[in-house]
C-alpha cells in the first residue's frame, strides 16, 4: 500500500533538480512545483506509484505573465498537487490524456477558459464556450473584463450549432437534445448508429455555462456562498459545504461542533433528496412511471424536514462561513424523526422492488457496464464509481463535518452496470437516514456559528466534499482582501461524463436513457 | 378553442440555464402532492404540441437561439411563463459573461414566477393566473 509520504519521496528521487519548489498548502496537502515539462513525468510517478490514483483536476491560475497549471492528484486519502507554469503569450503544455484518459475534459476546459494548447490532446475542440464566442478571448484571464466582450443582443435566431452531417457510410446520426424529452438540462450528444448499435458518442457541453468562476472573483466571499450555491440546485449544500470548508481552512478558523453536526445533517438530507429524485427518475426512462411516482412522492417527507430546518425547500442556504446560518429547533427533532422512520420503512419496499421487478432487472442489469480498471482509468467519481467496485467515499477517506464521529457504512457493488449504480444510491439513502439519526440523538449544544471577518489572509487552500454525486473538489486562492483571486470548481458530474462516451458506445440505443440516467448527470454543475 | 385551451394547458418546460432548483420543483408539480394532471395541465415533451412554454433559468448564450426556435416552432396561440428569478430578470448571475439576461431579452413573456426557486404552490398559482388572463380577454397569445 503506497502512501503519500512514499509517493513525494518517490517524485523528489526520480525528478531531482526539475522540482523548482515543494510546499505545503494547508497540513496534509502538498504542493510540488516541476518545470514546465516535467509535469507529465510527474503525474506518470504518482500513478505508477498508487494505481488507484486519478486526476481529481486541473486549475488554471492567472498568474500575470504566466499562467499556472495545477493537477491535482487524488491518492491514498489525500490531494497531491503537482504545478508548472506557461508563458501567457505561448501558452502550451505536453497533454497528459495518453497516461490518463480522464483528464480530456479537463485539459479542454482550461484550453477554453484560459487558452491553453494541450499538445497531443485527441480532440482538442471547444467544450464550454458558446460555438459564437470571439476567437482569442479567453474569460478567466485577469486582463479580460467583462463589460469588454461583445454582447449578443439582437442577434438571435440564427443557429450556429455544429452541423452533424457523417461523412462514414451506413452511419446515421441521432442527435438527443438540446431539448428532449429525455433530458430535463440542455445539453447535446451526437451518437453514431449502425442500425440499432450505437457506434460513438459526441458529447457538446457548455450549454448551461453561465461562468460561475468568473463571477465569484468579482463578489466578496459572502456573496460568494449564495453563488456557489446556485451551481446546483440539488446539491447546494455540498457546494456551499465545500466553499466554507476551503474558506475556513485558509482563515485556520474551526467550527463549534453543533455546527459540525448540523451540517452533517442537512448534507445528509440533500444526499437523500438528490438520490430518490435520480430514482425516480430512472424509473420513468425506464417505462416505469409507477416508480418515479412512488418515489417522488416519499420524496415530499424529505422536502418537509428542509423546509422545517433551513425555511427553504431546495436553496438551503443555511451553511455560512464559519457555521451555519439558522438552528435546529428542539420542538422538531421527534417531527423529523417520525419522518425518517416512515422513509425508513418505504425503503425496504423499494430494496425489495429493485432486486425482484423483472421489468428493472431487464432494463438495467448488463446495461451499461463500467469496469473497475475502467472507472479507473477514466477517473469517475461517486455511486458510478462505487457501482464499480472502486472503494472511495471523501466523508471516510478525508472526513469533515461531522464524519469522523458518526459510524457509517460505504457502499460498493462490483457488476458495474447501470442496476449496480442505482443500488448503491438506494443503500446509501439508508445509510444517510441512520446518518441523521445518529447525528440528531448526539446533536452537541453549544453555538453555531462562530463570527469570522471579511476579509480572508492570503493563501490558498483545496476543499472536498462527497456529494450525491461524487467528488465535488473546490481550490479557491486569497490575496488577502475581501474578493477571492481565484475560485476552482470541478464538479462530480464533470468526471463522470466521459464514462458515459465509453458505456453508451456498443450498446443498443434504446438503452441509452436507461444508462444514460444511472450516472445521474447535472449539467448545471458540469458546466458553471 | 378557449375552453378546451383552458381546461387542458398543455405546457412544455425548456431550461436555458438554470441551476435544477426551479427544474425539480417544476417536476414536483407532476407528483402525487401537487399533481397539476388533475387540471388538465400535461406536460409535453414537443414545442409543437404546447401552448404554453415553462421557461426557467437566465438565458446562456449558447441557449439562446435554441430558445428563440423553441418557442418559434409553437403553434399559436402561444403563452410562456418565466419561472424563478434567474428567468424574471437573470438573478444572481446577472452581468456575467456567459449570461445574456432574464428570458423576455429573447421572447415575449406573459407571466413572471418570482422566487429562488418558487414554492410549487407559487408556480401553480403563476399558471392559474394566466389562464384567468386568458379567460377575460387580456391575453390573447398572438404575436
Amino acid at each position: 500500500m503506497a502512501s503519500a509520504d512514499k509517493i513525494l519521496k518517490a517524485l523528489s528521487d526520480s525528478l531531482g533538480k526539475r522540482i523548482i519548489q515543494t510546499r505545503t498548502l494547508q497540513p496534509g496537502k502538498s504542493y510540488i512545483q516541476v518545470q514546465t515539462g516535467a509535469h507529465k513525468d510527474a503525474v506518470r510517478i504518482v500513478l505508477q506509484e498508487d494505481n488507484e490514483a486519478g486526476v481529481s483536476a486541473i486549475t488554471g491560475v492567472d498568474l500575470g505573465e504566466t499562467i499556472e497549471l495545477m493537477y491535482h492528484i487524488r491518492t491514498c486519502d489525500t490531494i497531491i498537487t503537482i504545478g508548472a507554469e506557461v508563458p501567457k503569450k505561448d501558452a502550451k503544455i505536453e497533454s497528459i490524456t495518453d497516461i490518463f484518459p480522464g483528464a480530456n475534459f479537463h485539459e479542454r476546459e482550461v484550453s477554453d477558459l484560459f487558452g491553453v494548447t494541450f499538445e497531443g490532446h485527441p480532440n482538442p475542440k471547444r467544450l464550454i464556450l458558446p460555438e459564437d464566442w470571439p476567437e482569442n478571448v479567453f474569460p478567466l484571464r485577469k486582463e479580460v473584463s467583462v463589460a469588454n466582450i461583445p454582447s449578443k443582443i439582437g442577434n438571435f435566431g440564427v443557429s450556429k450549432d455544429e452541423k452533424h452531417v457523417s461523412s462514414e457510410e451506413r452511419l446515421v446520426n441521432i442527435v438527443l437534445g438540446p431539448q428532449h424529452p429525455a433530458l430535463i438540462e440542455p445539453e447535446k450528444f451526437s451518437l453514431r448508429v449502425d442500425g440499432e448499435i450505437v457506434r460513438g458518442v459526441e458529447p457538446r457541453i457548455g450549454y448551461v455555462h453561465r461562468g460561475i468562476e468568473k463571477a465569484a472573483e468579482s463578489r466578496t466571499y459572502l456573496q460568494d456562498i449564495y453563488l456557489v450555491e446556485r451551481i446546483c440546485g440539488i446539491c447546494n449544500a455540498c457546494h456551499a459545504a465545500c466553499f466554507c470548508q476551503t474558506v475556513e481552512a485558509i482563515m485556520g478558523v474551526s467550527v463549534p461542533p453543533r455546527a459540525r453536526y448540523l451540517r452533517t445533517i442537512i448534507l445528509e438530507l440533500n444526499r437523500i433528496h438528490s438520490h430518490m429524485l435520480l430514482l425516480g427518475h430512472a424509473g420513468l426512462e425506464i417505462g416505469y412511471e409507477t416508480l418515479f411516482h412512488y418515489m417522488w412522492r416519499d420524496r415530499e417527507l424529505i422536502m418537509d424536514i428542509m423546509e422545517a430546518l433551513t425555511g427553504n425547500r431546495v436553496i438551503a442556504s443555511f451553511i455560512t462561513i464559519g457555521g451555519v446560518r439558522r438552528d435546529l429547533k428542539e420542538e422538531d427533532v421527534p417531527k423529523i424523526k417520525a419522518e425518517l422512520t416512515k422513509l425508513k420503512e418505504r425503503l425496504s419496499f423499494y430494496k425489495n422492488l429493485f432486486e425482484s421487478d423483472s421489468t428493472l432487472k431487464m432494463r438495467t442489469r448488463n446495461v451499461g457496464v463500467l469496469s473497475k480498471q475502467d472507472a479507473l482509468k477514466l477517473g469517475v467519481v461517486g455511486p458510478v464509481a462505487r457501482g464499480s467496485g472502486v472503494n472511495m467515499d471523501v466523508r471516510r477517506d478525508e472526513p469533515y463535518a461531522a464524519y469522523n464521529e458518526i459510524p457509517f457504512n460505504v457502499i460498493t457493488y462490483d457488476e458495474g452496470d447501470s442496476w449496480a449504480r442505482l443500488m448503491v444510491r438506494l443503500d446509501e439513502v439508508g445509510e444517510s437516514v441512520n446518518i441523521i439519526q445518529y447525528a440528531l440523538d448526539h446533536l452537541p449544544t453549544g453555538p453555531y456559528r462562530v463570527r469570522v471577518p471579511r476579509t480572508v489572509p492570503t493563501g490558498e487552500a483545496i476543499g472536498r466534499v462527497e456529494a450525491p454525486r461524487g467528488e465535488l473538489f473546490y481550490y479557491v486562492k486569497s490575496n488577502g482582501t475581501a474578493y477571492p483571486e481565484r475560485v476552482k470548481v470541478r464538479t462530480p458530474t464533470f468526471a463522470n461524463i466521459l464514462s458515459f462516451v465509453h458505456i453508451a458506445e456498443g450498446g443498443n440505443v434504446a438503452d441509452v436513457p436507461a444508462s444514460f440516467v444511472s450516472l445521474d448527470p447535472c449539467f448545471s454543475c458540469t458546466d458553471r | 378553442m378557449k375552453w378546451a385551451r383552458l381546461k387542458s394547458p398543455w405546457v412544455l418546460h425548456f431550461n436555458s440555464g438554470a441551476c435544477n432548483a426551479c427544474d425539480i420543483e417544476v417536476v414536483a408539480l407532476l407528483t402525487p402532492r401537487y399533481d397539476v394532471e388533475r387540471f388538465g395541465i400535461l406536460l409535453e415533451p414537443s414545442p409543437r404540441h404546447a401552448d404554453i412554454l415553462l421557461t426557467t433559468g437566465v438565458v446562456t448564450r449558447q441557449c439562446a437561439d435554441r430558445l428563440k426556435r423553441i418557442y418559434e416552432q409553437m403553434p399559436e396561440p402561444k403563452f410562456v411563463i418565466a419561472i424563478g428569478a434567474c428567468a424574471c430578470s437573470g438573478g444572481v448571475f446577472e452581468g456575467n459573461y456567459n449570461v445574456i439576461g432574464g428570458v423576455d431579452k429573447v421572447i415575449p413573456v406573459d407571466v413572471y414566477i418570482p422566487g429562488c426557486p418558487p414554492k410549487p404552490e407559487a408556480i401553480i398559482d403563476g399558471v392559474v393566473k394566466l389562464l384567468k388572463s386568458i379567460e377575460g380577454g387580456e391575453q390573447s397569445g398572438k404575436r
